[in-house]
């Protein structure tokens, strides 16, 4: 059997390492079309008329569909209760690469040349594009109902923060600025769809969730979630970026306009333009602390640039606006968030969840104010950090906190307190050197933004063969769930791994689960996995009891074998007892049911915003040390140490790799990545001038994991993957910080803003 | 009609005809014509080495050349790698290191190993770095792969 704790390769590893695997791009059906859309070229016009005539002429298109041919309705994302877009515009576009009408046709290039044909008359209008612009009175207004574009305003009050700050010995305030990051999976979103007879659509595609996909379409195209299926394809890479995104829906209108299957495929220049990146926010903070380090007060106002539709944007704000106020043993806290619509990119969820922005602004604060009265940034964290058994002003508690031990481990195998003195002595005429550190906590699982259930479930099925097929809503997103997967219900089941598959989500067959974000794959799905093994386990004992005459509470199951825990010479055999279970039953096969669903936990109160959202909670703390080139600003990240509170380590060698993975994506928010974007434009979609980190970028990496043994967990498991990426731009600016004593507040921390930052100085 | 020309080309050891458009890239060949779907296509421009393969033993972006320009060449893909179903040591170094998670990079990255440890069985760490800085991993970070390459070339130099 393979147990909890091993080091186990990915279950799909071989076919990966072969090209074997099928991903959503290499899906084809026989006699199937290609669409194509036809997307703005303006970041705000009415519409006066679309004429497709010359299109539908063109040898090879079979349909041509916008905005006025059918009565699309307005929608939104999944439990969005103001639905603010339409699968294809009508009377205006919004922002450049909004969907205006689509082709479907016998080959790309054909669908292609089809969209050059197509004459839209647009009348332009003033578009906005700067979010504090945006709210201004007068200006261009993008959504009829969203006055002065506010989409959303979150206001939160804890305590008396004029007292607050009146008490505090120091106080340090910024504002702080992030860019326009993509998630920059390497496969462009990808889709196939095939309506039946019966008026029902089969989607083939690569989600992170199909049941959130399902209501999400059903919405977009006026039909029940009954009337689609979803078969969830494997992906490359998702961070984020693949939950609900329209070029499936449109790919069913065209399907059901051609009454053929179609597939659509972005390119990359596609992604970069009109797919879901990250939130840019606008952070205003300040915060205050006694001269002893205790830590009194904060102050923020965040103005979240959510581009032109709102997408989980209200989900992502509440994130960034409230999740790192649990970090520390803060009281007093006042925030004001707008979430503001601009003619730019809409943008959605990349990993952190608002988080990558918020601990930005907030872990550097920190940094500051502990300069300010002179204490050890490590000490003062340590000061002040939360603990197990805490309830935090926003009404979070935690079962299990390691951020102390976190922070211990990881100061000490990074040299910290040797470094922080001696650094600064090695600086020479054109370079220096410094050690920042920050910290983070995450969910496992958020229970704020989607109302309508909490948990999950799953199936484990023991075919006749003994062998096993584990089912749940929670689909792999690259990270290796399915393995995970099939590692608890090896454990659980006391069989080898390679007697466990875990099936793919199909929303006619596996259990209806929200699916995999937030962190909730391992810790929620995996709770459920465990029981349903458990359960399935419960039903051989049974069988085995019936048969040898033994109380099944005496029996155990140890590398495929049942057998008493008192005589060693009675025993069966796993796959003989699941046989004479199926063939008993007239061929059902052993299933077992398994549900996990979190006490304590809640959605937030829509006033206060206060709830327990989550049944376990993560925290990290990273280090970093960087070198800084005097002459050039230019920034080499020497080494990041990263200890990781993840409640348990399940699989070592998987959850290493999401830990680098993590690091190297917050390295390039930190120094690289950002869609520049001119009067509406992005200029640089492409990876030629969006520079994600190369494996030359990659510092030496040092991961320690504590594992505090959350009681919520599946052997104590909490979140990962997403935490990882959150330190790693405050910690950089930190280190920057010991290095040159520059405080930089706008990401991404490029060779010229350094530059800029040390001449001012 | 655009102008199709006759190309001849070695594929995983088997020799393939066809007529094709100059406009045509290799990547598309492979991945269409040939219905060799483990060579992926991520951004179409040459910048991510996804739809590397080798060509005459070197690695090759596909999605910037035309498949006439493969003409008369041998071509091997990720599907020509293990032989009689047996992984190659680079491949069984990849999946004993933790160096796939997606997998969408990995047949290019395997590729690029098998062309650098060819003219190179003893890379260094940062002759690795160099030699897969053509490609990019969003997953993992790229650790486990350089780690995956060193082991890789111990395993080739123990056989």
């Amino acid at each position: 059997m393979t147990k909890i704790g091993s080091r186990v390769p990915l279950i799909d590893a071989v076919e990966k390492i072969t090209g074997r695997l099928r991903f959503g791009s290499d899906f084809k059906l026989p006699g199937m079309l290609y669409g194509k859309v036809l997307r703005s070229p303006f970041p705000h016009a009415r519409i006066l008329s679309v004429n497709t005539r010359g299109a539908k002429r063109l040898p090879g298109v079979k349909a041509v569909v916008t905005g006025w041919d059918y009565d699309l309705p307005i929608y939104s994302v999944s439990g969005e209760k103001n639905p603010d877009e339409r699968l294809l515009a009508r009377e205006k576009v919004r922002y450049i690469g909004d969907e205006v009408a689509i082709v479907a046709a016998v080959d790309e290039d054909t669908a292609k040349e089809a969209l050059k044909r197509i004459v839209v008359e647009y009348e332009e209008i003033p578009a906005v594009f700067d979010p504090e612009e945006a709210m201004k009175e007068g200006s261009a207004l993008i959504h009829e109902n969203a006055k002065q574009n506010i989409a959303r305003i979150i206001r939160i009050r804890h305590g008396d923060i004029g007292k607050a700050f009146g008490e505090s010995d120091a106080s340090v305030e910024e504002v702080f600025r992030t860019p326009l990051v993509h998630q920059a999976y390497l496969e462009p979103h990808s889709g196939v769809a095939q309506w039946d007879l019966q008026g029902r659509v089969t989607l083939w595609i690569p989600t992170q969730s199909p049941i959130l996909a399902r209501m999400t379409y059903a919405n977009a195209l006026g039909i029940t979630p009954d009337k689609i299926r979803i078969i969830q394809l494997p992906m490359g890479g998702a961070f984020g970026g693949k939950l609900e995104y329209k070029i499936h829906p449109l790919c069913a209108l065209l399907a059901r306009e051609t009454n053929t299957p179609v597939k659509m495929t972005n390119t990359r220049e596609e992604e970069f333009m009109a797919s879901l990146p990250r939130v840019p926010m606008v952070i205003k903070m300040k915060m205050g602390c006694k001269r002893d380090g205790a830590l009194l007060a904060k102050q923020a106002e965040i103005i979240a640039d959510n581009g032109a539709y709102m997408n989980y944007g209200p989900g992502i704000l509440l994130s960034a606006t409230t999740r790192h106020d649990n970090l520390y043993r803060l009281k007093n806290i006042h925030t004001d968030s707008y979430l503001v619509y601009t003619n730019k990119v809409p943008t959605g969820c990349f990993r952190g969840f608002g988080c990558p922005q918020s601990f930005f602004a907030f872990e550097s604060i920190i940094d500051s104010l502990a300069n300010e009265i002179n204490m050890d940034p490590a000490d003062f964290r340590l000061r002040n950090a939360s603990q197990t058994g805490d309830t935090t002003p926003h009404h979070w508690y935690l079962g299990s906190c390691g951020l102390s031990e976190a922070i211990s481990k990881t100061i000490e195998k990074a040299d910290w307190s040797n470094k922080r003195k001696e650094l600064p002595r090695r600086r020479s005429t054109d370079r220096a050197y410094g050690i920042g550190l920050a910290c983070c906590l995450h969910v496992s699982g958020n229970r704020t933004f989607l109302p309508f259930f909490d948990g999950a479930s799953a199936y484990v099925r023991i075919n006749e063969e003994g062998r096993v097929i584990v089912s749940t809503g929670e689909p792999d997103l690259g990270q290796g769930s399915r393995t995970t997967f099939a590692l608890i219900a090896s454990n659980e089941l006391g069989i080898p791994i390679e007697w466990v598959s875990v099936a793919f989500v199909d929303t006619d067959l596996s259990p209806h689960g929200l699916g995999t974000f937030g962190d909730r794959a391992t810790t929620l799905a995996g709770n459920a996995v465990k029981n349903a093994a458990i359960d399935a386990r419960n039903q051989l004992f049974e069988a085995v009891s019936r048969k040898l005459g033994i109380d099944p509470s005496d029996l155990i199951i140890e590398n495929g074998i049942i057998l008493s825990r008192k005589d060693q010479n009675l025993f069966m055999e796993f796959g003989e007892v699941a046989k004479i279970i199926s063939y008993e039953k007239a061929g059902a096969t052993v299933l077992g049911h398994g549900e996990f669903i979190p006490q304590n936990v809640s959605m937030v109160n829509p006033e206060t915003k206060t709830g327990n959202i989550s049944c376990a909670y993560p925290f990290v703390a990273q280090v970093a040390e960087v070198e800084v080139n005097l002459k050039s600003g230019e920034v080499k990240v020497l080494s990041i140490t990263a200890a990781h509170d993840l409640g348990k380590t399940i699989n070592p060698l998987a959850a290493e790799g999401q830990v680098h993975g993590a690091i190297a994506q917050g390295i390039g928010f930190a120094l690289t990545e950002e869609l520049i974007v001119k009067e509406g434009k992005i200029t640089n979609p492409n990876f030629k001038n969006y520079r994600v980190p190369r494996a030359k970028d990659i510092p030496s990496i040092h991961v320690i994991f504590v594992e505090s043994n959350d009681p919520n967990g599946p052997y104590g498991a909490k979140g990962l993957a997403e935490p990882a990426l959150t330190p790693i731009a405050p910690a950089i600016a930190n280190a920057i910080y010991h290095a040159v004593g520059i405080r930089l507040t706008s990401l991404p921390m490029t060779p010229r803003k350094i530059k800029d930052s040390l001449r001012k100085k | 009609m655009r102008m199709k020309k006759l190309v001849r080309m070695n594929v995983n050891g088997t020799w393939v005809e066809a007529y094709v458009s100059s406009k045509q890239s290799l990547l598309e060949f492979i991945r269409e014509d040939l219905n060799l779907t483990g060579t992926k296509k991520g951004c179409g421009t040459g910048d991510c080495g996804s739809c590397v393969v080798l060509i005459d033993g070197h690695a090759r972006t596909t999605c910037n050349l035309p498949t006439t320009k493969a003409d008369g060449r041998e071509v091997i893909t990720i599907e020509g790698l293990a032989q009689r179903q047996r992984l190659h040591p680079i491949q069984e170094a990849f999946v004993e290191a933790g160096a796939i998670q997606c997998g969408y990079c990995t047949p290019g990255m395997v590729l690029r190993a098998k062309d650098l440890l060819e003219h190179n069985n003893k890379p260094g760490e940062d002759e690795i770095k160099e030699a897969i800085s053509g490609h990019i991993c969003r997953c993992t970070g790229y650790v486990k792969i350089i780690e995956a390459i060193l082991l890789a070339s111990k395993k080739m130099l123990k056989s």
